[in-house]
């Protein structure tokens, strides 16, 4: 009876199928769902661990200006991170600390302070360059410290500075662009960042190569501006000297191509660092903000970092002034309703609509004009029976036609839109104030595009600054990907009235409130405006801040560049377009019309005025000096008698009118400082030539050099000591009839 | 080929009536030895690929473990065939002898400087590089003792107080001692493979519920009493609430297994083995199995598992007397067990208990302890094949 029940056998089957049906059946079910139909999650969890993932930055494109200059390139840095968890031993800790905290020129506690963390990615400094990774591989090797690692990033590098800066914009520490083109632009200009995926082990140690994977940064594309930075430099180097003359709380200016509506300028003074876009440099500013302390100087700082960031010529809105009155013009000639030999244009000093008394600037009044008159004249009163004639409904239909009430579409951040009045609320008083541009807001940019339909045929453009969308291959050309040709929103106007309007416009600065605007050569086109600020009253409730500006077109008969400049609060007294507005975009323009090589045409007027370069001398002969110098419609001085040339003030090659007098030093004669330059302000410009005559110096004009034109500045100041026959620079604008 | 003609035999011998041998080497079952060898060589290839990175980074040697393994797995088949050959009834004759040795053996380890302590469990006896674990001594005690027990009051089995009882108190005295080692997987194993044996021995089925019930009670009084069993079973149920220290073994296994996917990573190409599994070559080598092998490979080591499991049952049924019978489900139940038990663990099945994959798992006296309970097996089959005395 020892031998195995039936029992048994039946039991021991129930647990063979137990252990091998419930147990191990059930194993593999689990199996099955970790390893075939589940557990994707642990596996990506488990690659997470396994790899270590090291990302590669991209590098963000270039940004060059129509010519390929470039204003800002991004150049390889690197991130220092530490993996705190691969550090054991506290010696190291200290060691890594002091070690890296004195190449990188950080704190050593905050240091120290990481090292102690269980993590594997602390981030210790970015944007390090390529010499201080040098020294801190060397001080691994060399302390054979462990879990500093480097992440490829990339640095932004503006190599001019603040030119253009609102434009440009700026990106933040993750390459990101924050602020103008840099942000416009940014899907562009960021590439997408690669990675090296290498595999590690629990110790954060790579593994063998076959686990590595590299994912190639794909680089950002290039984009090409329609600035022309050149043309910026010199419309950032006259609004400077401009906001510093009228202590204007910014000046601000846009050079523009009249026909494609490209940008080749934009610049709003003050400005800012794009290297240091955080740091305010401008004086004014940083004295306004040494006033406060703790955190209302930081709410302060932001504001004013965000007022310097802004592009107002974009962002904001002002009241045109005087400046719309060639829109106003248009739609009378447009409409044939006027021409420019129309008379009934009669000035009292004020116009009464509906109850409403508006005056001219010009309080005594104009008196009977035409209409070319009334718009060389600026006058109010002649702009606001052109504006009856011209009827709300029309009107308002001009200004929607001139893009004033919508945005132009330039590619640039945060446009805004002008602000008119509604159908409802364009009544008589409305109709009358709008006439001359108040009332109503619109924004620079959309302004002289509209401006630009009046002088290029008609033709309302979309203004903008990209050019093109290019890349760069290995062998360094430039491969253009996308070309941004100029778009036309409609024409607004016909050709003939265009034509008409650059006539009027022309007389303007020629004859009118424009005059200091004059360019030597150059006919230039254009209507000064000046604008209350009447959302700033002072305390005794009167406007007393004002936008100064001037819009304009050069050469007239064929316009191909336009111009705007605003001065915004200007507090040095003067406040008039034509007087502090009208000059500048003199001074541009005499520095960008032959910068684009268009040629002058001086009127014979002009060419006798015109300076002559002095002819060098030395060398010569006195004889053959003083017949060269002849033959170029100089005088001379010739001083130490007859031999040869050893010295000559000015010297050959400078710019001085002709008949200048030009001093010649022979037999071990020099020139000495005996010639004190005088105080010419104010002077016209013959008593100018005659005061610096008697100091045996010369006179270089510049400005409104016609006649009836006073010095305001002078170069260099009353009071220096100069060398015979040196040549001192005089600025000169006039002051009869500019008023607006 | 073998193989072949030793089945037909075995055919003939479960239909007819017992043939006697030529020898007592033919009657050992060749399937079973086949499996035996299959399992621990797939075990040491498996061993060589899950330790040679930490074999590496904690003892500088790449082949630090496997080279110790294959010296105990040949030992270990040593141990095999010496005991296929050895008559193993002779347990049976010394059962109380290995009862009084094995219950010594569990209460010295228990005393402080005897024991050694691993992991924070004291549960190892040894001196040098020998050292073993008398709960493997307590279980083999056990098996035997119940073997030889149920053998001889099978008729009293369904009797509580005459026939279980006293089996019962043995049972409880082992699985309590080595409970209060902290060893909480022997113990499991050892009531797991004593209920089952007394299953299989005729107790009765109410009777059994009563073990399930008990069972189930003294896991929930472990758990709720020793902050040891709270903290395993806490990382078993929430691993991803600390990732780091008491959820970090299970979750590094999960992490293998589903890295393994269908077909694996390939031999030796395992990840989870740098340093992420601690102690990759022990009882986590099965992770490290599916992850390089995939499901199929997995399938494959369970297969051969589940053969074994039948061809020991099998072993079994055939067995001439009560006593070779329930030897071989007591030694066959241990295995099938404990590797349910290490596969579930891995798999998070079940919480961390701290058992080795037999065959697999490296640690020299468990294998050399489970080639000779092969050999006993291998025995029993030898055994039934031996003309003797019909049931």
């Amino acid at each position: 009876m020892n031998g195995i029940s039936k029992s048994m056998i039946r039991r021991s089957l129930f647990i063979m199928f137990f252990f091998v049906v419930i147990g191990l059946g059930g194993m593999i079910a689990r199996l099955l769902f970790l390893q075939v139909f589940g557990g994707d999650e642990y596996a990506a969890k488990a690659i997470r661990q396994q790899t270590l993932d090291t990302e590669i930055a991209a590098k963000s494109g270039t940004i060059y200006d129509r010519n390929y200059v470039k204003l800002a390139e991004s150049s390889p840095v690197q991130t220092v991170i530490l993996s705190p968890a691969d550090i054991t031993d506290d010696e190291m800790r200290k060691e890594i600390a002091s070690g890296l905290s004195e190449i990188l020129e950080i704190d050593y506690d905050e240091v120290y302070k990481k090292t102690l963390k269980n993590s594997k990615y602390e981030r210790i400094k970015r944007k390090v360059d390529v010499t201080t990774v040098e020294k801190v591989r060397k001080f691994i090797k060399e302390s054979k410290v462990k879990g500093i690692n480097f992440e490829e990033d990339t640095k932004r590098y503006y190599p001019y500075g603040s030119l253009a800066s609102q434009i440009i914009g700026f990106r933040g520490s993750d390459n990101q662009g924050l602020f103008g083109i840099e942000k416009v632009y940014d899907k562009f200009l960021t590439g997408t960042n690669g990675k090296l995926i290498t595999a590690k082990n629990a110790a954060g140690n790579e593994l063998p190569i076959q686990y590595e994977t590299y994912v190639e940064a794909q680089d950002g594309q290039d984009v090409v501006l329609t600035i022309d930075n050149n043309v910026q430099q010199y419309l950032s180097k006259h609004l400077e000297i401009a906001r510093g003359d009228n202590k204007a709380t910014s000046a601000a200016g846009i050079v523009m191509n009249v026909k494609t509506a490209e940008i080749l300028a934009m610049c709003i003074k003050p400005d800012f660092d794009l290297n240091d876009p955080y740091t305010i440099t401008d004086e004014t500013l940083s004295e306004q903000l040494s006033k406060y302390t703790g955190e209302e100087l930081k709410t302060k700082t932001s504001e004013t970092q965000n007022s310097l960031w802004r592009n107002m010529l974009v962002s904001d809105t002002y009241e045109p002034g005087s400046t719309f009155k060639i829109i106003t013009a248009s739609m009378g000639l447009e409409e044939g309703l006027v021409t420019p030999e129309s008379t009934g244009f009669n000035c009292g000093g004020s116009i009464t609509v509906a109850d409403t008394r508006i005056g001219c600037w010009k309080h005594e009044g104009h008196g009977a004009q035409t209409f070319r008159e009334a718009i060389q004249n600026s006058c109010n009163p002649s702009f606001i029976r052109l504006g009856q004639m011209i009827g709300n409904k029309t009107f308002l239909k001009y200004v929607n036609a001139f893009g004033l009430r919508s945005k132009t579409g330039i590619d640039m951040l945060g446009e805004a839109s002008g602000l008119f009045h509604t159908e409802e609320n364009f009544n008589e008083v409305e109709l009358a104030t709008s006439s001359f541009g108040q009332t109503f807001k619109v924004t620079p940019i959309e302004m002289l595009t509209a401006a630009c339909a009046v002088a290029n045929g008609g033709d309302l453009m979309t203004p903008h600054v990209v050019k093109q969308i290019t890349e760069t291959d290995e062998d360094g050309n430039i491969k253009v990907v996308k070309n941004i040709a100029p778009t036309k929103v409609r024409q607004v106007i016909s050709e003939e009235t265009s034509r008409t309007m650059c006539d009027l416009l022309e007389s303007v600065v020629k004859n009118g409130s424009g005059k200091n605007a004059y360019v030597k050569g150059y006919h230039v086109a254009g209507k000064t405006g000046t604008s209350e600020k009447i959302d700033s009253k002072n305390e005794e409730g009167e406007v007393d801040k004002y936008i100064a500006s001037f819009i304009g077109f050069a050469p007239a008969s064929d316009p191909q560049i336009a111009i705007l400049i605003m001065i915004n609060e200007p507090s040095a007294g003067e406040y008039f377009g034509g007087l502090i507005a009208a000059p500048v975009a003199g001074d541009v323009l005499s520095d960008v019309l032959p910068y684009l090589g268009i040629q002058p045409e001086y009127s014979e007027e002009e060419l006798a005025s015109i300076d002559v370069t002095v002819p060098n001398t030395l060398g010569m002969t006195s004889e053959k000096a003083i017949a060269a110098l002849k033959d170029a419609g100089f005088d001379y001085r010739l001083i130490g008698g007859e031999g040869t040339i050893e010295t000559q003030s000015p010297a050959g090659g400078s710019q001085i009118p002709q008949g200048g007098v030009v001093s010649l030093y022979t037999n071990g004669r020099t020139p000495s400082s005996d010639c004190t330059v005088p105080d010419l302000t104010d002077l016209t410009i013959s008593s100018a030539k005659e005061a610096l005559e008697e100091q045996g110096l010369n006179i270089k004009l510049t400005g409104n050099t016609n006649a009836g034109s006073i010095v305001f500045s002078q170069e260099p100041k009353a009071g220096s000591q100069l060398t015979g026959g040196s040549v001192v620079t005089v600025k000169l604008k006039s002051y009869s009839n500019v008023a607006d | 080929m073998a193989f072949g003609r030793k089945k037909t035999k075995q055919k003939t011998d479960a239909s007819t009536a017992p043939v006697r041998k030529k020898n007592g080497r033919g009657g050992i079952d060749m399937p079973f030895l086949i499996l035996v060898l299959c399992l621990l060589g797939f075990g040491l290839v498996m061993v060589c690929s899950a330790s040679y990175v930490s074999a590496y980074y904690n003892h500088g040697d790449s082949f630090y473990f496997i080279k110790r393994q294959a010296i105990w797995a040949v030992a270990g088949i040593a141990a095999m065939f010496f005991f296929a050959f050895f008559d193993y009834r002779w347990f049976r004759k010394k059962v109380h002898l290995i009862l009084i040795v094995a219950f010594i053996l569990v209460i010295i380890v228990l005393i402080p400087h005897v024991g050694i302590t691993v992991n924070g469990a004291r549960r190892w006896l040894g001196a040098g590089p020998i050292r073993f674990q008398p709960s493997e001594v307590a279980k083999f005690a056990v098996i035997v003792f119940l073997a030889s027990y149920i053998s001889t009051n099978y008729g009293k089995m369904k009797k509580f107080r005459e026939g279980l009882m006293p089996a019962l108190a043995v049972l409880a005295a082992f699985v309590g001692l080595v409970a209060v080692e902290t060893h909480f997987s022997g113990a499991i194993l050892i009531f797991g493979v004593g209920v089952t044996m007394l299953f299989v021995g005729g107790t009765s089925i109410k009777t059994m519920l009563g073990f399930a019930g008990v069972g189930a009670g003294g896991i929930g009084i472990f758990v709720f009493f020793t902050d040891y069993a709270t903290r395993r079973l806490e990382a078993w149920l929430h691993p991803e609430a600390d990732p780091q220290s008491k959820g970090f073994q299970i979750l590094q296994s999960l992490y293998a297994i589903s890295s393994g996917g269908l077909l694996g990573l390939g031999l030796g190409q395992s990840r989870q083995k740098h340093l992420y599994i601690p102690e990759p070559q022990n009882d986590y080598i099965f992770s490290i199995v599916c992850e390089e092998l995939g499901f199929i490979g997995a399938l494959v080591v369970i297969l051969l598992f589940a053969l074994l499991i039948w061809r020991g049952f099998t072993i079994a049924f055939r067995a001439k007397d009560k006593f070779s019978s329930m030897l071989t489900v007591g030694i066959i139940s241990h295995v099938a067990l404990q590797t349910i038990l290490n596969i579930g663990v891995v798999s998070q099945v079940f919480p961390s208990t701290g058992i080795g994959l037999p065959f697999f798992s490296y640690g020299g006296t468990a294998l050399l302890v489970l080639m000779a309970e092969m050999g006993i097996v291998l025995s029993v089959s030898r055994n039934n094949a031996l003309e003797g005395e019909g049931e």
